[in-house]
């Protein structure tokens, strides 16, 4: 039963990186856009997430609970020396969710649309970062995990964790992911004259993506970041990403050509072969303190707990999936099944 | 301020917040499929009409408990750390399955949005129907894990470890019944007088009144009734809490002193140092019966319990006070509007029985309010009754209380921006059917 809870928590980050990050893509993409493309990015994400995107963020609720149910510990570091960089993710999802509905809903369409505008996409720029940059902080070995905290300074335990610049550059190397599957995702969804719009918009952000995942590997090497330094020397982790620099070429060309199945199906692999890459070498360690890697696996919960929570998942999943993809396809986000 | 109060500031703070949100956007699905059904069977209009603007209000109402309700999922952890720890795999089970109640209506809202002449029109009814059904589910199930700290169970306890889990009996714990029972027909009164209110002010002004008629109609039927067996629930809850949590009951009376054949107070002033009650008004043995069914039965006080066990009293005591008074308003209210609908709605058009409402609006809201202050300050020092304390639970982070600055401007904005919305939203529903009719 551990394997299908582990299955579901990596499943639900990997669906979450995948349908919200395009939702906070599509926010960066309309903040880096002409005012003339933001209009019409506006009504295509409108007409897209709409009906989604709402469920697209459940999944970081479902992440959290299967945490602190199976992997209570785990949980308990993030949540006490994380403290800042997910307060201020959660001030992002609020100011987000909220702008994005009050901008459709509101009865008026007049000034008070500026304010809903620039809310929308500061906090989908920002919210990916403190995604990121939590990220980051988990992996960068920069926590110090103590059972007495009164030792140290506020700032060496609950800031320097992670405030730091490899953080900041793993939060900037998400938020450009988002930005590139939600321009992917919109070259399917514009009208034939505006689909070129996303076709740039795709071929810059993948540029963007590759350049800050090499510079944040790059620095994470050169200081000397444990998690880094395993992953580059890492089989696995490096085929993986020899393998996705490979498909890069297919995705290019996808995108260049405007395929919407193809460019959809090559970006989503990108995600996966990047968190593929990220979590293995180190695998069941996701977390680094100042003494090492932390497993996941350690003090999980009792088996009476996981084998309830294993079976609740499954059940939960025949019943959300099914819906979800019928969601999704009749709202036209997936095309799988159609032939062009 | 001290970090535990900061922490518990911010977490009824939220939880005020989220309650008000989290009710409308679960009850109010109820009235909108009622409104479609009847557009469904009589194709009036009008009833289209409210459908549509009620179904926006649903929108904005669920976004809004949707993302303060992540922000509490991970407050829960952010506040108490070492609660959540423990506590997290015990309650696993009412969350994980409100994580899948809470996606199931986020999927049906979603086919219900946007589904308006896409998808077959009785399938499209259906997910609106979907909406409120799982979110009644998603309410039951948190108000289940708040009924697990106050009737812990499904565990051992022992040498301070957790030992024996097993996640069911912890689900059905003995407290969840009476708690989700009450705290349904709670956020249906609230949110049935609530809108109800709101149409009936709409009336008073005299703008676009058949419509308003006909919402709040619809809206009073479901508070009136919820109102009225309200009082059924409030029994059940009474006499579990007089078993297992003797020490809430005392401080929601201010009981000090052990006795037989209690006395019940209404109202009063408590002094805590002198433990006496002024300005009351005294039912003789009301207290036993209510409690325990029985007029001479022995109802524990205060004194019973050490000192550093016991609850803020006055709080709880006038929290009480002020969900029964309300509370009993309601029923009354409730049992006028029926009577009015038998008596050929004469008083339909007197301007007095849309004041009536108008003024009643808010007032489930505040009873569910202080009903939630009653169960949640009534439960401390324990964040587990009786297993472990709220003080020790709280985060080692300092600073909260920049925290709790952060959410209370947020969420004051937040609230402000709605309440603003909803005022333009009725606003443009009056200026639409006017141009149209």
């Amino acid at each position: 039963m551990m394997y299908v809870v582990l299955f579901f928590l990596a499943f639900s980050l990997l669906l979450y990186v995948l349908l919200a990050g395009a939702d906070f893509g599509a926010g960066i993409v309309e903040l880096f856009s002409s005012k003339k493309n933001q209009a019409i990015t506006k009504k295509t994400i409108y007409r897209v997430m709409g009906p989604v995107w709402e469920a697209n963020h459940i999944w970081i609720i479902i992440m959290i609970v299967i945490l602190w149910v199976a992997f209570p510990a785990y949980y308990n570091i993030i949540v006490i020396y994380l403290h800042i960089p997910l307060t201020l993710m959660l001030l992002g999802i609020t100011l987000r969710g909220v702008a994005f509905v009050f901008r459709h809903y509101d009865a008026y369409k007049d000034k008070s649309q500026i304010l809903y505008d620039w809310m929308f996409k500061i906090s989908s720029l920002l919210t990916p970062v403190f995604l990121g940059i939590t990220f980051g902080a988990l992996i960068s070995g920069k926590i110090i995990h103590t059972t007495t905290p009164i030792d140290y300074s506020f700032k060496i335990l609950y800031i320097d964790s992670w405030l730091h610049t490899f953080s900041i550059l793993t939060g900037f190397f998400f938020a450009a992911l988002c930005a590139f599957l939600s321009a992917v995702l919109l070259i399917g969804e514009a009208s034939y004259g505006d689909k070129k719009i996303y076709v740039k918009k795709a071929t810059i952000a993948t540029i963007v993506v590759v350049l800050f995942g090499f510079i944040t590997i790059l620095y994470g090497y050169i200081s000397k970041i444990q998690f880094v330094i395993d992953f580059v020397s890492n089989l696995y982790a490096m085929t993986t990403i020899l393998i996705s620099a490979i498909l890069l070429i297919p995705l290019w060309s996808s995108i260049r050509k405007g395929r919407r199945v193809l460019s959809r199906l090559f970006a989503g692999s990108q995600v996966l072969l990047i968190l593929i890459a990220a979590l293995t070498p180190h695998y069941p360690s996701i977390l680094f303190t100042t003494d090492g890697g932390i497993s996941i696996l350690d003090n999980v919960a009792p088996d009476s707990v996981i084998k309830v929570l294993g079976i609740s998942l499954l059940i939960g999943g025949f019943v959300i999936l099914p819906g979800l993809f019928h969601l999704l396809k009749s709202f036209k986000m997936i095309k799988i099944l159609e032939r062009h | 301020m001290e970090n535990l109060d900061a922490a518990r500031l911010q977490m009824a703070f939220t939880l005020i917040f989220h309650i008000v949100f989290a009710c409308v956007g679960m009850v109010m699905p109820f009235f909108m499929v009622v409104a479609h059904k009847k557009w469904l069977n009589t194709r009036n209009d009008i009833y289209l009409t409210l459908t549509k603007s009620w179904q926006k209000g649903v929108a904005i109402f669920f976004v809004t408990g949707a993302v303060s309700g992540t922000a509490l999922s991970f407050e829960l952890g952010l506040l108490w750390p070492e609660f959540m720890k423990h506590a997290g795999p015990i309650i696993g089970m009412p969350f994980s399955l409100e994580g899948a109640a809470f996606f199931v209506e986020a999927i049906a809202l979603g086919f219900y949005l946007y589904g308006w002449n896409k998808i077959p029109e009785k399938f499209h009814w259906w997910t609106g129907v979907i909406v409120g059904i799982s979110g009644v589910a998603s309410g039951i199930l948190v108000v289940s894990a708040n009924g697990w700290m106050n009737a812990p169970s499904g565990f051992d306890y022992i040498n301070g470890e957790f030992l024996n889990i097993d996640p069911i009996k912890a689900l059905f714990n003995p407290a969840w019944f009476t708690q989700a029972l009450h705290m349904t027909l709670a956020a249906f009164t609230a949110t049935g007088f609530a809108v109800a209110g709101i149409h009936a002010y709409q009336i008073v002004k005299k703008r676009n009144v058949a419509l308003h008629k006909k919402a709040f109609k619809i809206a009073i039927t479901f508070g009136a009734i919820a109102a009225i067996l309200q009082p059924i629930s409030g029994d059940l809850s009474a006499k579990d809490i007089a078993e297992r949590q003797p020490v809430k009951l005392a401080a929601m009376e201010a009981h000090f002193e052990t006795s037989k054949g209690a006395p019940l107070y209404i109202g009063g002033i408590v002094n805590q140092e002198t433990q006496e009650v002024t300005h009351k008004i005294a039912i003789p043995k009301a207290l036993s019966f209510l409690a325990f069914g029985n007029l001479d039965a022995e109802v524990k006080g205060l004194n019973d319990f050490p000192k550093d066990e016991h609850p803020n009293v006055a709080i709880v005591h006038y929290a009480f006070q002020v969900m029964v008074g309300l509370g009993t308003l309601l029923l009354f209210a409730g049992v006028f509007f029926f009577i009015t609908l038998s008596r050929k709605r004469t008083w339909f058009h007197s301007k007095k029985f849309w004041l009536l409402f108008t003024v009643l609006a808010p007032m489930g809201f505040i009873a569910l309010e202080a009903g939630w202050i009653v169960t949640e300050v009534g439960r401390q020092p324990w964040i587990i009754h009786n297993i472990m304390k709220t003080k020790d639970v709280v985060t080692p982070v300092p600073g909260i209380v920049y925290s709790f600055y952060m959410y209370v401007i947020l969420y004051s904005i937040l609230t402000i921006a709605v309440t603003w919305l909803m005022s333009r939203q009725i606003k443009s529903l009056n200026n639409k059917t006017l141009v149209e009719t």
